[in-house]
């Protein structure tokens, strides 16, 4: 059915319920209260904190757009940027008709944690236009993502802000920002935004980086947790581009797959599944329902129930809950996914002796070819498969082995020991640089 | 950046003064250059001084204003680079040496940079951290339409280090409006700094040392060297030519030398260091005083100290067959011509302690495309730059049949007037 004008408004135009104050019940401050947490263990000054505790800047803007029918009208942009201490502001920029400025406060600050574990230049920020993609046209899109960027150009650029795809914003989105970014400018600036298209100044595996993130934290795990047999057992929820690729890459491996999910539902084998068949099924049909092969047909919650060495939620988040997560009989939890572990599940395996590598480092490898892809266009190089393969290693190693020291140091779990990184090195460079006026 | 271990105060007089020291080997290369009247004097003059005041608020309430330099000495080759020092006796014209000190040091190791640098007359001893840090904002401030990645990037020097470099990075950054790293180089490793920076200039000390020990026919473990001074160039440079197999006999500090004759086991002198602060009480070795260090009988002389340690008064004790130069300026020039009457093989500073300042560009290069290196590739380039200027400066002494100290300096000044020549004049 064909939406009428009023059902496009009443989703993009909700009066902001979505600005509340700061106070404790908004998703950023229950994101920040896990730092707060951290903060309190490594021991920082609260007073050194506390400018980490509100965003540094936000801006929201009016995007009037002409529409196809030839009328006007005026979409909300934001961009919120969280902390610049480490270096200039990253962070996703969204197309969302329930665009909330709270969660991109939460989101901006994820990014300024997530590069700090990752020990890459930046500082955090998050954005977007609260705009219905798919009711409204693929023109009023681009009108409403160019004047968007026009309206927020003095604040952004390779040094002050850079914006990096998300929700609704593809390839062609991130063409556009940084085609309009270039046409002010005078000149081409293509390190303003990631994710933009090969031939534009994008990078080579980029869709790859986080299943190759996953991998090199499932091989440093198998060091550090010593399972018997340097050949794995895999339990991968989820056959998209995250799920799928690292099952690809695991099975190439010589890993054993055991069982793969998508909506459809799960396939399991325990002497491993025969992937690049049923990937290869995936990519025809969309689906794994009706694979070829020789396997069992479970559901999702059944699959996550099974036991195996290392099991990696690639899917949707809180897929382990407080329901769920006693059945867990995996020895290790990979998180692929944003938040697939919800805190209360995180608290029982925990209980259960069942470590768990956090998101914030196991699936950074996306936030890694972002930088990698800043630099490349900084350089006005492009890094061929080997080079980004090599480095995407390089950094996941590093922070792994920096997550490890905090965590042996302090007795904590990993999830909190990457949370403590996080805020120690950017309290460190804060207290470095001082407050200038 | 030489080590503070003082050795003792010397009488000032021309043979040491900075400024007549660069200019009397100055004008032995250009001589050899053959340089006309006009040219030499494009090269000394430098291009720019500024002169700021710098008022600030004493934490008594009280105002009182500082004095700041900043000299770029020559930007033929690229942006300026130096250091920035506090000291209260900071001087224009010794600021204007040491900027054409750089100028020759970047163009000897082939890094694309002028030379710099700068001061602000003030003790920092009596200042607290406030003081500094609102002293180093205003100082930055006051020069920042001269600073910047392509126009001139300081770096720490006297009484300044991580610190004083995250307060310029920050106050200029503010400034722009966007971040901006590569304009100081010797910044915390987690604000844009460098991997392998604090053991830059021991490194580069060593690599110049085993290379002049090729040359003149000596085996690393034949080799018994002097190191005077132990701290970041010293400590660091006899650590890694420890490692690398030479014997390293004696060490120093302000208080006095300690001597093996066998070879001083360095990790476990450095650590008696860390621990005790100084070299007094050290079990291993004899203690002897400063002044005895350097007549003792050895291949290899490192003054890693401070300048003006080897003069025409001294010299002649000296029975080391090589010297090199880690400090900044530790021979004097008449000792210079003494030295080579005799055949003694000196690495002149501008080589020998250059592993700072290339470590020092890697950091701007780093900062400029947002990526780091690993230490093993920063020490990986750091080694091919400091024997590919060992090489060069080697072959231009043989083939001018000079020192390599003259030989460092008409490589270096031959590349300036070479890139001169080639810009010409713009009016």
């Amino acid at each position: 059915m064909k939406p009428t004008q009023a059902d496009l408004e009443a989703f993009e135009d909700d009066p902001l319920p979505a600005t509340p104050a700061l106070d404790d019940e908004s998703p950023f401050a229950t994101m920040m209260s896990l730092f707060d947490e951290a903060a309190d263990l490594v021991g920082i000054d609260p007073t050194n904190y506390a400018v980490l505790r509100k965003p540094d800047t936000e801006v929201k803007v009016s995007v009037p757009v002409t529409l196809d029918d030839g009328t006007m009208h005026v979409f909300d942009g934001y961009r919120v940027q969280h902390h610049q201490g480490l270096g200039p502001f990253i962070g996703p920029m969204r197309l969302d008709r329930s665009l909330k400025v709270d969660e991109l406060r939460a989101l901006a600050a994820w990014m300024t944690w997530k590069s700090a574990v990752l020990n890459i230049p930046f500082g955090g920020a998050a954005g977007g236009i609260r705009i219905n993609t798919k009711l409204r046209s693929r023109d009023v899109l681009e009108r409403a993502v160019r004047r968007y960027t026009a309206e927020i150009l003095d604040l952004i650029g390779p040094d002050k802000d850079v914006l990096t795809p998300d929700i609704g914003t593809d390839e062609e989105v991130m063409a556009w920002v940084m085609d309009t970014v270039s046409v002010h400018q005078r000149h081409t600036e293509t390190a303003v935004v990631t994710g933009k298209p090969l031939f534009l100044a994008g990078t080579r595996l980029s869709e790859q980086s986080v299943a190759i993130g996953l991998q090199t934290i499932l091989q440093l795990a198998i060091e550090r947790y010593g399972f018997t047999d340097r050949k794995i057992e895999v339990i991968i929820q989820g056959a998209g581009q995250v799920g799928g690729s690292l099952a690809r890459i695991l099975h190439a491996a010589g890993h054993r797959v055991c069982g793969i999910s998508d909506l459809s539902g799960a396939l399991y084998k325990f002497e491993g599944l025969d992937i690049p068949t049923i990937m290869a099924h995936r990519q025809r049909e969309g689906t794994l329902e009706g694979a070829p092969g020789d396997y069992a047909k479970l559901t999702n919650a059944e699959l996550l129930a099974l036991p195996c060495d290392v099991l990696v939620p690639c899917a949707a988040a809180n897929a382990l809950h407080s329901r769920n997560a006693n059945d867990v009989r995996a020895k290790l939890i990979v998180e692929g996914a944003h938040g697939p572990v919800s805190a209360r599940a995180d608290r029982i395996l925990h209980d259960l002796g069942i470590p768990v590598v956090p998101d914030i480092l196991a699936n950074a490898g996306g936030a890694l070819v972002d930088y990698f892809e800043w630099v490349q266009n900084r350089q006005g190089l492009s890094w061929i498969d080997p080079v980004i393969l090599k480095r995407i290693r390089r950094f996941m190693t590093e922070a792994w082995n920096a997550v490890s020291e905090v965590q042996l140091r302090h007795g904590v779990r990993m999830r909190m020991a990457a949370n403590m990184l996080a805020v120690e090195r950017v309290a460190a460079a804060d207290k470095l640089r001082g407050i200038y006026a | 950046m030489a080590d503070t271990t003082a050795i003792e105060a010397q009488p000032q007089s021309d043979e040491f003064n900075p400024f007549l020291a660069m200019a009397e080997r100055f004008e032995k290369a250009a001589d050899y250059l053959g340089l006309d009247a006009g040219v030499r004097e494009v090269l000394t003059t430098p291009d720019r001084e500024l002169t700021v005041a710098i008022p600030i608020v004493m934490d008594d309430g009280t105002i009182k204003v500082f004095k700041g330099y900043r000299v770029q000495h020559n930007f033929l080759r690229g942006p300026c680079k130096g250091g920035i020092r506090f000291a209260p006796d900071v001087h224009l014209d010794e600021v204007r040496a040491l900027a054409a000190w750089m100028t020759w040091k970047c163009s000897v190791v082939g890094i694309p940079f002028g030379g710099g640098k700068g001061g602000v007359i003030c003790n920092p001893h009596e200042l607290t951290q406030g003081e500094l840090e609102r002293i180093t904002r205003r100082y930055t401030a006051g020069i920042m339409d001269i600073l910047g990645p392509d126009r001139d990037v300081p770096a720490p020097d006297m009484n300044t280090g991580e610190q004083t470099m995250a307060w310029i990075m920050d106050t200029y950054s503010m400034h722009m409006r966007r971040t901006s790293t590569a304009v100081v180089t010797g910044k915390p490793l987690n604000l844009g700094g460098s991997r392998g920076r604090r053991e830059a200039t021991g490194r580069g000390v060593m690599i110049s040392c085993r290379e002049a020990l090729k040359t003149i026919g000596l085996r690393p473990q034949d080799a018994r060297v002097v190191v005077q001074g132990s701290g970041n160039v010293g400590g660091i440079g006899a650590l890694l030519l420890h490692r690398e197999g030479h014997k390293v006999v004696s060490l120093s500090d302000m208080w006095g030398a300690i001597h093996n004759d066998r070879g001083l086991d360095v990790p476990d002198v450095l650590n008696w260091i860390a621990e005790h602060k100084r070299l007094e009480g050290y079990k291993e070795a004899d203690h002897i005083p400063n002044s005895e260090q350097l007549f003792l009988d050895c291949e290899v002389l490192v003054p890693a100290a401070t300048e003006n340690q080897i003069t025409s008064k001294n010299v002649d004790k000296i029975k080391a067959k090589l010297i090199v130069e880690g400090a900044n300026g530790p021979t004097t020039a008449p000792a210079d011509d003494k030295l080579a009457e005799r055949g003694v093989v000196v690495v002149p500073d501008i080589l020998a302690n250059a592993g700072g300042v290339t470590v020092s560009y890697f950091e701007w290069v780093q900062d400029r495309m947002g990526y780091f290196w690993t230490e093993e590739i920063v020490n990986a380039r750091l080694e091919e730059t400091m024997v590919t200027a060992f090489n060069e400066v080697y072959r231009t002494a043989q083939k001018h049949d000079c020192s390599l100290r003259t030989a460092a300096y008409i490589l270096a000044i031959g590349r300036v007037s070479h890139v001169y020549q080639m810009r010409g004049i713009f009016a």
